[in-house]
């Protein structure tokens, strides 16, 4: 049924896409492209296709590594919970697996009208990459995706080793796409150069390893990891909320609650990690070539930047906002307690790691020898301070930290999206000007990230003292789940745009001009429309997709087999 | 409610002392405003913080409560995006047009010159076919015409553009390649990131100026040593630029001599 739908909807796609004119770039020999794509153009139709498909292989990628671990989890702890809930992520990700192929499909199609010269001359580039090793990987995976789903029940008790094996395996496969489709994305920022030779020149003796391992290779595929375990998860924490919302009894509240704080508590696991990533690939980006650098952070995207730090640190609110939350309905929450190096700590780190990364700018390791004793000393001599604070008031202070690491990473050099042609009533006077400077944004996300550290170590004491009233958590968590996975997606759709943008004028950059009139740097005010509308597509879509998968199992477990529903309280 | 009117009350008055400060220090006008929103936004979170626990909803009412938020969501951000400054594309765009110029006058000559040859091809047929039928009248011989091909191109008019005032084609070069990102020059542009330029005429010829731009690796200026080591200056400009054009920013270059800007000492690393 489900093929057959894909099928349809692909034709109908096709159907769509001869209208739009695509036989008539077959017919063209030279030059640009004789489509023009009503309404966005042609540059924004290749945008919206190309973000929807990295949304849906982005979650396809990353579910499997949340799916396994709740596996994993459910076998150690001998909790059928995390079995349901790795079973159901898989159901979702199965369906949103042939999304993926057909947005994959798709965005070559409009790749090829749009651009089919260029597209013509990439995919040459690459063939072994897009004709060989990708759909290789890719039929694999497929195998090893269904193969997965319908041994669930086969491969159980004594044989679950073999299941979550093969889970391990299809991972291994998924790990092995990104990394290898990033070549060629990433070849399209920083292709392959030598000193001395030009890039023309350097590509034509240039190996397929060279072009796939180009400077931003790596650093995009751990960034990308990380991210899809954090999308994963957010995504998964929406789709509890939906069926919290739905949810008929205090069985499944009491379940969808749980499933909702698992997803997020894996999604903060990869966020931790995320802007240590992020700064480590825009570090090898202004490494290859020094004027990305301005063109990010002083110039035209210097307010993309911005909105990303709005973005995320709304992000990193809610996450601790969702914990205090879960904190409010353990019971015996309030007599947790901790060190008072702790708050000591979290007062005390935005401005002496604003003072060390001035003094020891990363990667001198005198920085980590500041750093790391003094964000350990809660944890590694807190028992020798007899005086503790209430988890409350820490976890309030962490707000008030948290505010101000935000207001410090929101804080530009001016507030004009052109760092050259600012005017100095725009500009941040001297004196002040150290709160716009990069180790102050590297100290805010340093301190953000340490404060939801110190929460989830709160909440882990909570939960060991006291009594979790599963389904009892405020409403509100449920909106906050929707708020995470949609600030999430959307941080990805703008960061992708970014990274898009970051090609200025070039197909490949330094290599291939855009030569069409829209190759310029878009407004965030229409870069924002665009990303917000892909944003509510595709959580529409997984949303459906949820419902049309999670539903009928939803039924079954109500049915009286004998098999306990667990409804755990502490 | 009275609880959201106290914190908003508190964030009111720790805005308003952190506006008075910034603006006692002259602080731009925008800067107090994120000061005062992010204080506004710290006080609803507190808020919520302190807030009654929601009633769990379910069936109907929660689809609308769930669809209210969405709608939120979506104004939030797409409001928050436009209420930051803009980039004007049209800047850019002027630019990109210039830098892309001689790339897209030779693909349209290229695709107009194939276009001329086809026509001029399908002409001489018809040509062939007119003397075929004189001939079949007139008993004359026909004479087949070889068509030309695409590659048979006129010789390409002119040479870029790189003509007229070598100083206006040097100075548009430093705008359009966009030195002045780390480079001051006039007191302008310059992060600190490459040395300030008023008096390198003094210090480099217009070879020496070239090659540094050909070659970054070529010299270094003196205190850029980390700078130079790292390669922050791209070797992308003689790629970027040709020969003329980059003539023309050397000598545009070497035309700055004022002495009573320190500019750093180039010293030869090739």
């Amino acid at each position: 049924m489900k093929t057959h739908s894909s099928s349809l909807l692909t034709l109908t796609l096709l159907a769509l896409l001869s209208i739009l004119g695509v036989p008539d770039v077959f017919a063209q020999e030279a030059g640009t492209s004789v489509v023009d794509f009503p309404y966005t153009g042609n540059r924004t139709a290749v945008w919206i296709v190309a973000q929807l498909h990295i949304l849906f292989a982005a979650f396809i990628l990353g579910a499997p590594i949340f799916v396994v671990i709740s596996e994993w989890l459910g076998y150690r702890k001998q909790d059928p919970r995390y079995d349901r809930l790795a079973k159901e992520v898989t159901k979702v990700t199965v369906i949103l697996f042939s999304m993926t192929a057909v947005t994959g499909g798709l965005f070559i199609f409009v790749l090829l009208a749009a651009y089919p010269q260029f597209t013509t001359s990439f995919i040459n580039q690459f063939y072994v990459v897009f004709a060989i090793l990708y759909p290789a990987l890719f039929i694999t995976e497929t195998i090893l995706m269904y193969a997965y789903l319908y041994t669930w029940d086969i491969w159980k008790g004594e044989k679950k080793g073999r299941h979550i094996a093969l889970g391990v395996l299809l991972n291994l496969v998924c790990l092995l796409i990104l990394f290898v489709i990033n070549g060629p994305t990433s070849f399209m920022n920083t292709p392959p150069k030598a000193e001395g030779i030009s890039p023309q020149d350097f590509l034509a003796t240039a190996t397929l390893w060279d072009k796939i391992a180009n400077q931003s290779w790596f650093p995009l595929s751990l960034h990308r990891i990380d991210g899809n375990v954090a999308f994963g998860g957010f995504i998964a924490g929406m789709i509890a909320a939906y069926l919290y919302m739905a949810a008929k009894t205090k069985e499944e509240r009491a379940y969808y609650d749980w499933m909702g704080f698992v997803a997020i508590w894996i999604a903060v696991g990869g966020s931790l990690l995320q802007p240590f990533t992020g700064l480590l690939l825009a570090y090898e980006m202004c490494d290859y070539d020094f004027s990305f650098c301005p063109y990010m952070m002083a110039d035209q995207l210097s307010m993309f930047f911005e909105m990303q730090g709005i973005m995320i640190g709304l992000l990193f609110l809610g996450i601790n906002y969702y914990s205090w939350l879960s904190v409010k309905r353990i019971e015996g929450a309030d007599n947790v307690r901790i060190t008072v190096l702790a708050p000591i700590v979290l007062i005390v780190l935005l401005p002496v790691t604003m003072w060390v990364m001035n003094s020891w700018w990363i990667p001198d390791p005198m920085s980590l020898a500041f750093l790391l004793p003094l964000t350990l000393s809660p944890f590694l001599l807190g028992r020798f301070v007899p005086v503790t604070v209430s988890a409350r008031t820490v976890i309030k202070i962490g707000f008030i930290i948290m505010l101000i690491s935000d207001a410090v990473w929101l804080t530009p050099a001016g507030f004009v999206a052109t760092g050259t042609d600012m005017p100095d009533e725009m500009k941040l006077p001297e004196g002040w000007d150290y709160l716009s400077s990069m180790p102050a944004k590297l100290s805010a996300i340093f301190t953000l990230v340490f404060v939801t550290i110190v929460n989830f170590v709160l909440y882990n004491r909570a939960i060991k003292q006291g009594t979790i009233l599963w389904g009892k958590i405020d409403f509100a968590a449920q909106f906050v789940l929707i708020f995470l996975a949609f600030t999430s997606t959307w941080i990805m759709g703008l960061m992708g745009a970014v990274r898009s943008l970051l090609k200025k004028y070039f197909h490949t950059y330094s290599l291939v001009s855009d030569l069409s009139a829209e190759s310029f740097t878009p407004t965030l005010s229409y870069s924002a429309g665009w990303i917000t509308a892909i944003t509510v597509f595709f959580l529409a879509v997984v949303t459906v997709a949820a419902l049309i998968a999670i539903r009928p199992s939803v039924a079954k477990v109500k049915e009286p087999e004998g098999s306990p529903i667990p409804v755990p309280v502490k | 409610m009275w609880n959201l009117f106290k914190k908003l009350a508190v964030g009111f008055v720790i805005g308003g002392g952190l506006v008075a400060i910034a603006n006692s220090q002259e602080v731009p006008f925008s800067f107090q405003l994120l000061f005062f929103i992010v204080s506004l936004i710290g006080a609803m979170m507190f808020a919520l913080l302190d807030a009654q626990t929601l009633n769990t909803m379910s069936g109907g009412k929660s689809f609308l409560v769930v669809t209210v938020f969405w709608v939120f969501l979506i104004t939030v951000c797409v409001a928050g995006a436009s209420f930051l400054p803009q980039f004007e594309p049209d800047d850019e765009k002027a630019k990109i047009g210039k830098l892309l110029e001689k790339e897209r006058k030779q693909s349209a000559q290229g695709k107009t010159e194939e276009l001329i040859a086809r026509a001029k091809a399908l002409d001489q047929q018809v040509k062939a076919l007119e003397d075929r039928l004189k001939g079949i009248g007139g008993g004359q011989a026909v004479a087949t015409t070889q068509a030309p091909t695409a590659g048979e191109k006129p010789a390409a008019a002119g040479g870029g553009g790189a003509s007229g005032d070598i100083m206006k084609v040097g100075e548009e070069q430093w705008q359009l390649q966009e030195c002045y990102n780390c480079h001051k020059l006039r007191g302008e542009g310059g992060k600190k990131r490459g040395p300030e330029l008023d008096n390198i005429g003094t210090l480099l010829t217009v070879e020496e100026i070239q090659q540094k731009i050909a070659d970054p690796k070529s010299m270094m200026a003196e205190g850029y040593d980390k700078e130079f080591q790292k390669g922050i200056m791209p070797d992308k400009f003689k790629d970027l630029m040709d020969p003329k054009e980059l003539l023309a920013l050397a000598t545009w270059l070497g035309s700055f001599k004022n002495t009573a800007v320190n500019t750093p000492k180039p010293i030869k690393k090739k």
